[in-house]
């Protein structure tokens, strides 16, 4: 059979490369978008074979190994660029292509008219490569690759209206927050090196399952390092300030790269790597509390936002906490499947945001809106199938995923984070909603004289119909096991089968499934009762006095307080070495140096007269140099 | 006569070339101290091949003086360009093409 | 019997046979078609294409030697001739494309008939195993380059760098010629083999012979421009057209490191330990009391160092690429410290990266001088801007041709230096690391003019053909794919250690 699944990862470079070099030259923005997006479409049509190839396959052989080149060999150590297939990297595929395509669509409406459409593309293109060879990787170093690549690709989009400031600073936040959390990948991998002898992941893992003690120091310090990783692309506490400044890219880019896809790429490390978690018992509770809270804190601070990109934004920061309570509570399945569930609503949620944005002549304060349900009625419906779904209220698709989250804690005996579970819940469907009331109900709090919202074109709603259903029926591949198969944990089930075998095993009673269900719903519809009554009427803002609410409103200060105690001292002492390493020792070295070849280069370059007798008489003196020499030695 | 005669005269004949290739100015008598320094090495040849009793140097000396010939040809060829352009053969004045 | 052998050495003689009918058939054509200058580039390009072909036939062949050992056909000849072709296949596409060729008022076709010639000579002298082989392969290569550097018979700059060619090229050969006499009267054989067999078996006056060697050191030295016979290279390549300028830079010089291994690996194998019999040799230990090693190492260093800190001054790009060329001809010359096939290999790797990265960076000069009528770096400012996709696939070759991570400069450092550190050469492997940090000073200058400084005046955007466009990429993603996918390299370049010979 011939292997043609490295096809899934080299259309969208193909794309990149096409619209990077001969973007210049493509004046037609249509050709532009239709390579950018034909290219996704063919990946997501490839992944999508690649899935029902495994499902043909019997459970626990699901596994394909697309081997591309031998790629360094040293000795003992080798590596190979391959790409392992396997239900969750094919999941993994099939969101990054299939909502991928739907985004490259919508952004042929939204940038239309932007003089960097066809680099915007090129660099959506190769973000998705760089994404497809994170998950496809089958050792750590592609993955890695894949890591840094991502990175690369969120700077260059965040920053990408380069010319205003604020656009260049926040790349710049979220490329050297990233940087730690990469630092702490590193380490985990070189650990790994050096311990396992190998960075693939079948011999890692294969090696940890069976010489590591669980709970042992070493498994401990490396999940943790991995876990630092993924905090810093998963937007966890502490490293999650950089997302919500990340929405100073495009709509487009924040719905693809800072919602569905990259980063649950921290989800997807931990959920690749669930063996070593599975080991490592510490670093589950750790990531369980980091989860719970980051949900929580970010919730809050969501509720106070006005700005529609950033209440996204911290909903987003928010959801991922959700993920990562999952897996902490061991249910790597159900991780992946809110994956699945919130790349669909979020996403459709940015893209309506981006519509609502775009027809609001770039307005991003919900105060500023109000009543646009009847102007933009595909948005607002969508965006309400979103709201429903992210609120948690069944059958829509977010339920079935949070729900099982939530049952999935309270099994591992969490109680207190799982207070805190139905308590994010709760506040979730009250900001949404809370968004929805103050963005389409109650009166027009713009000039209606110069602004005069419309519903955008069908580039750009048809994907939103198409994120519409999917966040409607999207959940369900995932049932609850009093109503029915839950499909999505059962294809994932022999990726994480090794790691079960060693975390405790919960059986759930139907009587208690019932009534985490009917909490979780009350709370959805209690905070979307409440955030109605408050601002689904005219709703007349007004600037609260309440310290607690403006504590809330300025994000908990975190920013301010990484600046006075990291950023500040950090800089007073970067400064002090700066004046006194740098200026007189490095400088003086670097200057000095450039200045000795600089006058080097000018006097040996005089030996070249230009005067051929010259160069010969140099050269016979040489060889005779050179055997007087020798002469002198060989005696 | 022994072998070393021969060589000592080679040995003299290369130098005498090899000096007349840095010292003189004109073009063509450098070419011509270049022949001179094959043609010792014909010497050479020819007579470690009557000392050796093998013919193979003697062969090397008809390659030599064909290669010669041609690089002869070459040589003056260019130099005529040469002068077509800068009116000059001196070795000394050839020198735009510097540092 | 003898006709037997012959016909026999014939029938693994096709690419040499083509190469030469090509050259016939181009100065026969020439008579009739005059006014079409392309006709006998199409020949070329055609007698080339076939030659690889044929040349992929013999990688089969075993390893032997035809002619009755003149010639041998071996792994190590075969990386060559791939190389050699595929230079000289890229240079008749650069004179198609170079704007100085085409409006030269000279529209002579020998120019293709003495680029196959030199191609030719190429061959024969990374295959030779006869010193009189050798030195006739030597020459048939410098002469057409004689001719070839001045081919702007009208030009100053041309002829005189023909000029200095020629007089610098015929000293050198002289020195070599003088060495080999001696070799021949120690030895009384010119068959390296038997040279090799001579010198294991017989005490020799090691003066003499030493003098020999460094004499034909001078003939290698001056091919692969080495200091102190680089002289010339600047010069030359400065005053010669702009695509003979990348062909001396890639074929010549890569030819002239064929010679020089082979050479010395197979006819010094044993010299001077004529009880010791070493198995599987690939090392020094020719002469008691010379450390062979630390000669090259010298070299090696004076080389690279030379080239790169000279080049700092240089504002003139083709000058600039001369020196730079000299540099990486020194890193080459590290390889050889370590004559185990790690360092061959390494040294191999480095020609084939060498040969995109250098031959892009040239096409890039040309198409520069093309569009913008300079050859002076001061002169660049800003053009970055103005063709991006140039000055792109520019700054590949630069940072290639430094070595920075990622780009096949890379990975041919990476290998020669971890040769040097496996064999114990750390210093050296450190002079050479701090060499590619000067020279990224240079290499980064042309950049900096290129993309940090907004253009004057004129600001429209410049673009090329495609044709332009296609040939740089393919130079430019090679660059960059082998500093990533390098495997095949380095297995085609371990494979083709094997020298015949060499046990």
């Amino acid at each position: 059979m011939v292997n043609y699944f490295f096809l899934i990862t080299l259309l969208p470079l193909i794309g990149f490369l096409v619209n990077g070099i001969f973007g210049y030259k493509i004046k037609n923005e249509k050709v532009a978008g239709i390579i950018g997006s034909g290219t996704i479409l063919g990946s997501f049509i490839i992944a999508l074979i690649a899935f029902f190839q495994l499902l043909g396959m019997p459970a626990e052989q699901r596994t394909i190994t697309v081997t591309l080149f031998q790629w360094i060999t040293a000795g003992s150590f080798n590596i190979s660029a391959a790409y392992l297939i396997d239900p969750l990297s094919v999941v993994m595929s099939l969101i990054i292509t299939g909502v991928g395509f739907l985004i490259h669509v919508y952004s042929i409406g939204y940038m239309h008219g932007d003089r960097g459409f066809a680099r915007f593309f090129a660099f959506l293109n190769l973000f998705i490569f760089a994404m497809l060879n994170l998950v496809l990787g089958d050792n750590f170093l592609l993955m890695f690759l894949g890591w840094e690549g991502v990175g690369l690709c969120s700077y260059l989009l965040i920053g990408f209206w380069y010319e205003k400031k604020f656009t260049g600073d926040a790349a710049n936040k979220a490329f050297w927050v990233n940087r730690i959390g990469d630092l702490g990948f590193m380490i985990a991998m070189f650990y790994i090196l050096v311990n396992f002898g190998s960075l693939n992941f079948g011999a890692v893992f294969g090696a940890a399952g069976s010489s590591i003690a669980p709970g042992s120091t070493l498994i401990t310090v490396i999940t943790i390092l991995l876990f630092v990783g993924a905090t810093g692309k998963s937007a966890q506490i502490p490293l999650f300030i950089w997302l919500p400044d990340a929405m100073a890219g495009p709509t487009p880019v924040s719905a693809l790269i800072h919602a569905a896809t990259m980063v649950t790429a921290g989800v997807y490390m931990v959920a690749r790597c669930s063996i070593l978690f599975a080991l490592a018992p510490f670093t589950m509770d750790l990531i369980l509390a980091i989860g719970a809270l980051t949900a929580f804190f970010a919730a809050t601070i969501a509720v106070t936002q006005n700005d529609i990109k950033k209440i996204l934004a911290y909903s987003t920061v928010s959801q991922l906490g959700f993920m990562f309570m999952a897996l902490g509570a061991g249910a790597f399945s159900t991780g992946i499947f809110h994956v699945t569930t919130h790349a669909f609503f979020k996403a459709l949620m940015f893209l309506g945001a981006g519509s609502v944005i775009h027809s609001m002549h770039e307005e991003q304060d919900v105060m500023n809106m109000g009543g646009l349900k009847n102007k933009m009625k595909v948005t607002f419906l969508t965006f309400l199938m979103g709201g429903i779904a992210i609120s948690g209220i069944p059958p829509f698709s977010g339920f079935f995923s949070k729900d099982e989250i939530l049952t999935n804690v309270y099994l591992s005996g969490n109680y207190l984070f799982f207070g805190l579970g139905v308590l994010t819940a709760f506040m979730t469907a009250f900001y949404i909603f809370r968004l929805i009331g103050l963005t389409f109900y109650g009166n027009p709090r713009y000039d209606e004289h110069k602004t005069h919202p419309h519903e955008s074109p069908k580039v750009m709603t048809i994907p939103l119909i198409i994120l519409a259903v999917l966040s409607v029926i999207g959940g369900f591949i995932g049932l609850p096991h009093i109503v029915g198969p839950n499909l999505i944990d059962h294809f994932l089930e022999p990726v994480f089968a090794s790691a079960r075998t060693i975390l405790p095993v919960h059986h759930i009673e139907a009587g208690t499934e019932i009534m985490l269900i009917v909490i979780s719903v009350f709370v959805a519809v209690v905070g979307i009762f409440l955030a109605y009554r408050a601002y689904a009427k005219a709703y007349k803002p007004e600037v609260s006095r309440n310290p607690v609410y403006n504590f809330v409103q300025n994000k908990y200060k975190v920013d301010e307080f990484y600046n006075a105690v990291i950023v500040t001292p950090l800089r007073m002492l970067s400064n002090l070495l700066y004046k006194f390493f740098d200026l007189i020792v490095i400088d003086g070295i670097v200057n000095g140096s450039g200045k000795f070849f600089t006058s080097l280069s000018g006097d040996w370059r005089k030996m070249q007269t230009g005067v051929i007798q010259d160069y010969a008489v140099i050269s016979v003196a040489g060889i005779i140099a050179i055997i007087i020499f020798v002469l002198l030695v060989v005696k | 006569m022994g072998i070393n005669y021969f060589l000592i005269l080679a040995l003299l004949l290369f130098s005498i070339g090899v000096a007349g290739v840095l010292l003189r100015r004109n073009a063509i008598i450098v070419f011509m101290c270049i022949e001179l320094m094959l043609n010792s090495v014909n010497l050479v040849f020819v007579s470690f091949s009557s000392y050796l009793g093998n013919s193979i140097g003697q062969i090397f000396v008809f390659f030599i003086m064909t290669v010669a010939a041609a690089e002869a040809a070459v040589g003056l060829a260019i130099i005529i360009a040469l002068f077509r352009n800068k009116e000059t053969i001196n070795i000394d004045e050839i020198n735009i093409l510097k540092w | 019997m003898l006709t037997q052998q012959i016909l026999d050495g014939l029938s693994k003689f096709y690419p040499e046979t083509i190469l030469s009918v090509t050259i016939l058939v181009i100065v026969f054509v020439e008579l009739f078609f005059k006014k079409k200058t392309r006709v006998s580039g199409w020949i070329a390009m055609a007698g080339l294409a076939a030659a690889m072909l044929f040349t992929f036939l013999q990688v089969n062949i075993p390893a032997q030697t035809i002619f009755f050992q003149m010639v041998a056909v071996d792994p190590f000849s075969y990386f060559f001739k791939v190389l050699l072709i595929l230079s000289g296949f890229l240079i008749v596409l650069f004179t198609f494309l170079s704007d100085e060729i085409r409006s030269s008022e000279f529209k002579t076709q020998e120019y293709y008939a003495l680029l196959i010639a030199l191609t030719l000579g190429g061959f024969l002298m990374a295959s030779s195993v006869n010193l009189l082989m050798m030195y006739l392969a030597l020459e048939l290569s410098s002469l057409s380059s004689y001719v070839l550097a001045g081919y702007f018979k009208k030009s100053n700059r041309s002829s005189e760098a023909a000029l200095k060619y020629v007089i610098y090229g015929g000293v050198s050969s002289g020195l070599m010629l003088f060495g080999i006499s001696l070799i021949y009267g120690i030895c009384g054989s010119l068959d390296m083999f038997a040279i090799s067999a001579y010198l294991s078996a017989n005490p020799v006056n090691l003066i003499t012979l030493l003098i020999a060697i460094f004499l034909m050191l001078a003939g290698f030295g001056y091919k692969i421009s080495a200091v102190p016979f680089h002289f010339w290279t600047p010069d030359v390549y400065e005053g010669s057209p702009m695509p003979v300028t990348a062909l001396l830079s890639v074929s010549s010089k890569a030819a002239g490191f064929a010679m020089l291994i082979r050479f010395f690996l197979v006819a010094f194998q044993n010299a001077g330990h004529p009880t010791i019999t070493t198995e599987g040799l690939h090392q020094y230990i020719t002469l008691p009391g010379l450390h062979w090693p630390e000669v090259i190492a010298v070299i090696a260093v004076a080389t690279m160092t030379l080239g790169n800190v000279v080049a700092i001054w240089q504002d003139n790009l083709k000058r600039l690429l001369a020196y730079s060329s000299i540099a990486q001809a020194g890193y080459m010359l590290l390889a050889f410290v370590v004559v185990s096939p790690q360092g061959i290999s390494a040294m191999l790797t480095y020609l084939a990266v060498y040969l995109f990265m250098n031959l892009g960076a040239f096409f890039a000069a040309i198409l520069i001088s093309n569009k913008y009528k300079t050859e002076n770096i001061e002169e660049m400012k800003g053009i970055g801007y103005r063709s991006p996709l140039l000055c792109v696939s520019m700054a590949v070759f630069m940072l290639s041709l430094s070595g920075i991570p990622m780009t096949a400069g890379f990975i041919g450092k990476f290998y020669i230096f971890s040769a040097l550190i496996n064999n114990g050469y750390i210093w050296l492997a450190i002079i050479g690391l701090m060499n590619s940090v000067v020279s990224l000073y240079y290499y980064i200058k042309i950049l900096k003019n290129m993309f940090l400084i907004r253009p004057q005046g004129d600001t429209g955007a410049v673009s090329f053909g495609a044709g332009y466009s296609v040939l740089l990429l393919a130079l430019a993603i090679p660059t960059i794919v082998l500093g990533i996918f390098f495997g095949p390299l380095t297995k085609f370049a371990e494979y083709s250690v094997q020298i015949f010979g060499l046990k």
